[in-house]
């Protein structure tokens, strides 16, 4: 049986560097076109070049997302912007419009990925693409287990899945809410996310007026209570999604599914599922999370009724930038406020968490002070354990 | 009719043979044909449990209405455009046998029909349905090479987009000019999730969601849950120019209007002149209260706000 991908999303540079060091076997990013986050930081050629040479050489790929619904006037520059992709190493391809299959075919020998976009849910659908010389699919999250299954069973291609993130409304790409509501193109990256809006709802004239206004808005996916099975499925690749997220959400979702998988090859007949795993992802997410369609369910136990107040996590405190072994200080980059008294955790790629009771603070200029306020801000800790550069500081909940 | 009329009638009978522009509906209910029949050249039908967003039938019904519409040189195309499971496909297959060579095309969302047809040799042209991803005459060209003859172009792009399409593109092309515009699709019960979340007991019936002045249909029925636009569509004037650019067929939606009102805007845009698309239009305006707009084929969306 073989180890699935874990496939993390890097909205930018730092991100995709974050996602490999804390365990990703593969990231996928969006160029400055033709990708459906058009509003994330995203890569140049240039930057392209440096996450593809920095992956490669951890010997981790790099799949680019090419999955707009093309309009006429992107067809001009799509040869060029393939060929330049080939040119710079990328992986392989992810794409939705099968006019760009075509242009990749003619043009070069990039591996293509089915998106998501094309809401494949079917062993006849996958048939059809593997025909069209399409590598992997990934799969309409509608998508059930036993679907899963039968497809797998019935159709030589690889295929991969969405383990965690956001979850569309919808069925993929076959909302334009943003479209009519804000003329922002959903199909072409500009998505302004109406499905997580509040609206009215009438009946027959009337308003229906419960305790939360109405909202089509979903709860995240996470499938981490599900890994062994779908290991067992023979999916090939785990999708982590949030090209948009941050730092330390990439680092603690990729940092826990990690340890998932690699503690059921390690040892199957042992493998415990840990509940802390859980608590950790739940806490680095702004939503509560739920299988989804996977498990056959899609009714209201998969909604988030919440008058849009969806918390915004500070449980991240700061990165580790360099550890002392002589003198066991660690420097840290301050990304949210701490304190003196602060019962803290610092994680890293593979490695145990580790419990740190803060006593005290230095600044840069070693005066003691009691809180680090300032964003970006560098403080010194004293720790006995050992520390890594990049290792993670958060709060550790009781 | 006077003899005059008749004349006029004549002249404008030739016109539209001459302009070859088709006008395709659908119907809320079979017995709403014999209003609609002498403004239309053909229907979009749905099958119960394979489509969504179109009237739906019994494989029965239609079966024994299509002798009518044939009878009446009716162009036929069966909406099998629902995002299939596996559990379909069995379905599917049966209907694509059944009606093959019975009707004008498939319309498809999901590839299984592309696939099936190549499978089984269906000899019934496909119809590119896919909704929103419809823009552009590459990948229109792309399925036509696997048979769809006919493309169903997108609500979400512009009049020029359009005319560089049909100027592009292999297939006959299919542009919805009226009617309500289909938004977002899910396989959710989104308004039953709503009841049930806060334990209250849903009834079916004329559901909105309704934000800054506008409301929007919203319809949650066994396949899931639909929404449409606030606004009918309606390009009775730009429906002109499409005609000059000879484009294959125009799609009147009639979703949300009583026979008898659509009748009358169908009636519209079967008999629109250059002459008279001024009267014509207002009659559309005031028979829906002005509750129209020009869609996207003014509108260019944007997809980076930084």
């Amino acid at each position: 049986m073989k180890k699935p991908e874990l496939l993390a999303p890097a909205g930018d540079l730092e991100r995709l560097k974050w996602a490999i060091m804390y365990g990703a076997d593969a990231v996928y990013i969006g160029g400055m076109n033709f990708g459906l986050r058009a509003n994330a930081n995203n890569f140049t050629l240039e930057e392209m070049q440096e996450g593809i040479l920095f992956a490669h050489e951890r010997k981790k790929k790099v799949y680019v997302t090419v999955n707009i619904v093309l309009h006429n006037k992107e067809l001009k520059e799509l040869t060029d912007y393939l060929k330049e992709l080939e040119k710079i190493g990328v992986d392989a391809i992810i794409v939705s419009d099968p006019a760009i299959i075509k242009v990749a075919k003619e043009n070069t020998s990039l591996e293509i990925h089915l998106s998501t976009q094309q809401s494949t849910m079917n062993k006849e659908s996958a048939e059809f693409w593997k025909k069209e010389g399409v590598s992997r699919i990934v799969l309409a999250r509608e998508t059930s287990k036993e679907e899963i299954k039968e497809i797998i069973e019935n159709v030589d291609i690889e295929i991969e899945t969405f383990i965690h993130g956001a979850m569309c409304a919808s069925v993929s790409g076959r909302c334009v809410l943003s479209n009519f509501l804000t003329a922002r193109d959903a199909n072409r990256g500009g998505c302004s996310q109406i499905c997580r809006w509040d609206f009215d709802l009438t009946k027959d004239g009337q308003t229906v007026n419960f305790e939360k206004p109405f909202t089509f808005c979903t709860k995240d996916l996470s499938m981490l209570k599900y890994i062994p099975d779908m290991i067992e499925l023979g999916i090939t690749s785990f999708k982590i999604e949030g090209r948009m997220r941050s730092v330390y959400y990439i680092a603690t979702v990729v940092d826990i599914y990690r340890k998932a998988i690699d503690s059921y090859f390690t040892d199957k007949t042992h493998y415990h599922y840990q509940e802390e795993w859980e608590q950790i992802l739940r806490r680095c997410a702004n939503r509560d999370s739920v299988p989804q369609f996977y498990n056959g369910i899609s009714d209201e136990t998969c909604q988030y009724y919440n008058g849009r107040m969806e918390i915004s996590n500070q449980d991240f405190l700061g990165v580790v930038l360099n550890y002392n072994e002589q003198t066991k200080e660690a420097f840290i980059e301050q990304r949210n406020h701490f304190k003196i008294g602060d019962v803290v955790e610092f994680f890293g790629p593979g490695k145990e968490v580790i419990s740190y009771e803060i006593k005290e603070i230095l600044n840069e200029n070693r005066e003691v002070i009691d809180a680090a306020r300032h964003p970006q801000e560098k403080v010194i800790l004293k720790i006995e354990e050992k520390l890594e550069p990049n290792d993670l500081m958060r709060i550790k909940h009781q | 009719m006077s003899s005059l009329d008749g004349d006029i009638f004549r002249i404008l009978m030739f016109e539209r043979c001459e302009r070859m522009t088709k006008i395709l509906t659908t119907l809320n209910q079979l017995n709403d044909y014999e209003k609609l029949k002498d403004f239309c050249d053909g229907f979009l039908l749905g099958i119960n449990g394979l489509s969504i967003e179109y009237p739906s039938y019994q494989k029965e019904e239609l079966l024994n209405f299509l002798p009518t519409l044939k009878k009446d040189k009716k162009e036929i195309f069966l909406a099998l455009n629902k995002n299939m499971h596996n559990e379909d496909l069995t379905k599917l297959e049966e209907i694509m046998k059944i009606f093959d060579t019975k009707v004008d095309g498939f319309l498809y969302y999901d590839v299984a029909l592309v696939e099936l047809k190549q499978k089984h040799h269906f000899k019934t042209p496909l119809v590119w349905g896919q909704e929103h991803l419809t823009t552009n005459y590459l990948t229109s060209n792309y399925w036509y090479s696997f048979g769809a003859s006919y493309t169903f172009l997108s609500s979400e792009i512009t009049l020029e987009e359009i005319i560089e399409i049909k100027e592009n593109a292999k297939a006959k092309l299919i542009v919805p000019i009226f009617g309500r515009l289909p938004m977002f699709v899910s396989n959710r019960h989104l308004v039953q999730n709503y009841y049930h979340y806060f334990e209250k007991n849903y009834e079916k019936g004329n559901y909105h969601m309704e934000k800054e002045g506008k409301s929007y249909p919203i319809i949650d029925s066994d396949l899931g849950t639909t929404v449409y636009s606030g606004h009918y569509l309606n390009g009775l004037k730009e429906s002109l120019l499409l005609r000059k650019k000879e484009i294959d067929y125009f799609y009147c939606n009639s979703f949300d209007l009583d026979s008898s009102t659509f009748s009358k805007i169908l009636e519209c845009f079967y008999t629109v002149t250059e002459e008279n698309w001024k009267e014509k239009e207002e009659q559309i305006e005031n028979l829906l209260e002005s509750n129209t707009d020009k869609g996207f084929l003014y509108k260019e969306t944007v997809y980076k706000v930084k």
